[in-house]
């Protein structure tokens, strides 16, 4: 059984995807693992190559367009030590195309998809759950704290929908921020982080909110237990509707 | 009344309409303007009562002309009244949507003076948001029944969906509770709604940028538990509904009392369960190949509390039963208790890689814990095999270990003697 490294970054672990693809006969009996350069570490590591991870990617898209989404859901989630289930998986895609996803007997199988969903679950569910608030400037920001790195297709997903505003995502944990001004999109981090002030109509508005928020719930048929299965706790902290509980 | 006091007052009102979907339009929106819908449909919030925001939900006014018995606007009720303009609706809705609180507006009404003086100016907001803000959200709009056929037409174009509730299963009970409605004023403007977006569809087949016309569908609404109908009669009602209107969706709504009223039921609280079986029901009729006729009875016009309505007719039809999950097709699979939409997919997915064992089945996410016993897989059974429906009943009912006891004769010493 080969045992291959790769330096732990995304375009390592694609790049030596495609490259054990392409030379091991039977990939579903090879291991890969990221680089943690420990004593007993064995097998041999593969270099980056992120043009090669690139074009791996595309052809994969074109191949099994599914199977290329769950990859990239999964890679949101940024999980470590199941490298060699990725491993498999690319290559039961490879096998089978799109089918792959329905192929949840296999362990490999049901790993990825697995983790992917929960990404994709959160990424759907931040697209509603995000508060923008109205700065000084006439910007607008919004602060959040997901579990996976989902600011790339969740600031996507905001430039089609909040074109004609000039916007920021920041996610607090990552340090990661989108900005969107004037049709254009970029990414970057942010080292130190000062809350801006607000504008001054901001607290009018987010008092509405609030109002509309409370009476819109039918008082016979409270049901704390279902909000919360609903909308999980931990994303309270950034709720207009749920400061002050 | 400043805005907030008037946002109170207004959503309070408009809360007991259910349907709050921003699901199936999917539109790009205007270049320069804010807003898209996405088809999936996203929930912004989840209130106290569990149900999730995902529209502005407001009246445009609760000051109303009728009087109908069961409704918490109703012109006798004393409470107080009030209107948004226009500017006002507009407003709170571009405010909220920039802050992504909000996927659009949900905008009701009571009936102002007349229905169409009432219909105009909400169709007015929906004309205004779309054309002088450049709003790309999503809009339903309810249609006050009575209103012309050219604003209902109008509707259509300005909003994703439209709506016009039903509230009473029948004729006779609108009568009694609702008297300034009738059936026709209802079901006229529906009929209207179903050609519109048919020929709509056809249109757009031919020219892709003929206008849409309420993308999104068409919805009611029915009050459960006001008036005397049977879950038959309702079922029924909605089955005509989904077939001949191709509605997209009936909601049910569990009846809360908001005034005493001598025509009305007395009841310690809203009828949960039943509008939560009706929506088992609902949903068997749309997606799991259910007749209302196979569901329900004339004898027994009522859905079991106790068992989900899938369950009961299971119940009723052990010949159809087990089930092997290895070669049934996707109907078959989708009538076993337990199995749904997703499971059900998931079965026909995984067996074409290699045929499901029991343990292979709890692996692919398939919950069992019902459909054990009406289920064989690869030929084994985790259950023991022709369990009588009584014994399965008091299993699903009981838990596990349930021991069945037969109902004790009682003997008398010596009457046989």
């Amino acid at each position: 059984m080969n045992s291959y490294l790769y330096d732990g970054t995304a375009d390592g672990l694609l790049s030596a995807i495609a490259w054990i693809l392409e030379v091991e006969p039977d990939p579903e009996k090879v291991i890969l693992s990221a680089r943690k350069d420990t004593l007993f570490e064995e097998g041999l590591t593969i270099n980056t190559d992120a043009a090669l991870a690139e074009s791996f990617f595309s052809r994969l898209k074109q191949y099994a367009p599914d199977a290329a989404h769950t990859l990239y859901s999964f890679m949101l989630a940024e999980k470590e030590g199941m490298e060699t289930s990725l491993l498999h998986y690319v290559s039961l895609a490879f096998r089978h195309g799109d089918k792959v996803k329905g192929y949840l007997t296999h362990p490999a199988v049901r790993d990825i998809v697995n983790v992917a969903k929960k990404a994709g679950r959160e990424l759907h569910r931040m697209k509603g759950l995000l508060r923008f608030e109205k700065l000084q400037d006439g910007a607008y920001l919004a602060k959040m704290e997901p579990d996976y790195n989902i600011i790339h297709p969740l600031a996507y997903h905001f430039s089609h929908r909040l074109r004609a505003q000039h916007w920021f995502l920041y996610d607090v944990k990552r340090r990661t921020a989108a900005r969107w001004n004037k049709g254009s999109l970029q990414f970057g981090t942010i080292e130190q982080f000062t809350t801006p002030a607000l504008s001054e109509d901001e607290k009018k508005v987010q008092a509405l909110w609030q109002a509309f928020f409370k009476t819109i719930a039918i008082p016979d048929r409270k049901n704390p237990r279902l909000q919360k299965s609903n909308m999980p706790m931990k994303y309270w902290k950034y709720l207009v509707e749920k400061q002050g509980e | 009344m400043d805005t907030q006091a008037k946002l109170q007052i207004l959503s309070g009102a408009a809360r007991y309409d259910a349907s709050c979907a921003s699901s199936g339009s999917k539109r790009e929106g205007p270049s320069c303007g804010t807003g898209n819908t996405s088809s999936s449909g996203i929930c912004h919030s989840w209130a106290d009562d569990g149900r999730c925001i995902s529209l502005l939900k407001v009246l445009l006014s609760n000051d109303c002309i009728y009087d109908c018995a069961y409704c918490v606007n109703r012109s006798t009720n004393p409470v107080e009244r009030a209107s948004f303009t226009a500017r006002e609706v507009i407003d709170l809705t571009l405010e909220f949507y920039r802050r992504n609180y909000i996927e659009g507006l949900f905008l009701s009404s009571a009936v102002m003076r007349s229905p169409d003086h009432t219909m105009e100016r909400m169709v007015r907001v929906a004309e205004a948001l779309r054309t002088e803000e450049q709003f790309g959200g999503y809009i339903h709009l309810k249609i006050i029944p009575g209103s012309s056929s050219e604003l209902v037409r109008k509707a259509g174009l300005y909003a994703d969906r439209i709506s016009v509730n039903i509230e009473l299963p029948s004729q006779a009970s609108l009568q009694r509770l609702a008297p300034q409605k009738n059936k026709q004023a209802i079901i006229e403007p529906m009929s209207l709604i179903g050609r519109e977006i048919a020929d709509s569809l056809v249109e757009r087949k031919v020219n892709r940028r003929a206008p849409r016309f309420a993308p999104a569908g068409q919805s009611t609404q029915m009050i459960i538990g006001a008036s005397p109908e049977t879950d038959f009669q309702i079922l029924r009602l909605s089955q005509g509904l989904y077939k001949k209107m191709n509605l997209k969706r009936v909601y049910y709504s569990a009846y809360v009392p908001v005034m005493a009223d001598n025509r009305l039921p007395v009841l310690a609280a809203p009828p949960l369960l039943r509008e939560h079986r009706l929506y088992q029901a609902d949903w068997l009729l749309r997606f799991y190949g259910f007749s209302a006729e196979e569901i329900l009875s004339d004898e027994a016009p009522h859905l079991d509390d106790s068992f989900d309505p899938k369950t009961a007719w299971a119940l009723r039809h052990p010949e159809f039963f087990p089930v092997e999950i290895n070669r049934a097709d996707y109907a078959t699979l989708l009538r076993v208790p337990g199995i749904g939409v997703v499971s059900a997919k998931r079965i026909v997915a995984a067996r074409r890689f290699s045929p499901i064992t029991p343990e292979g089945l709890k692996k692919i996410g398939v919950v069992i814990k019902r459909a054990k016993y009406f289920i064989i897989c690869s030929g084994r059974s985790s259950e023991k095999p022709d369990q009588s429906p009584t014994v399965i009943r008091q299993r699903l009912l009981l838990g596990e270990g349930s021991v069945v006891s037969l109902p004790k004769q009682l003997v008398l010493p010596g009457l046989f003697a």
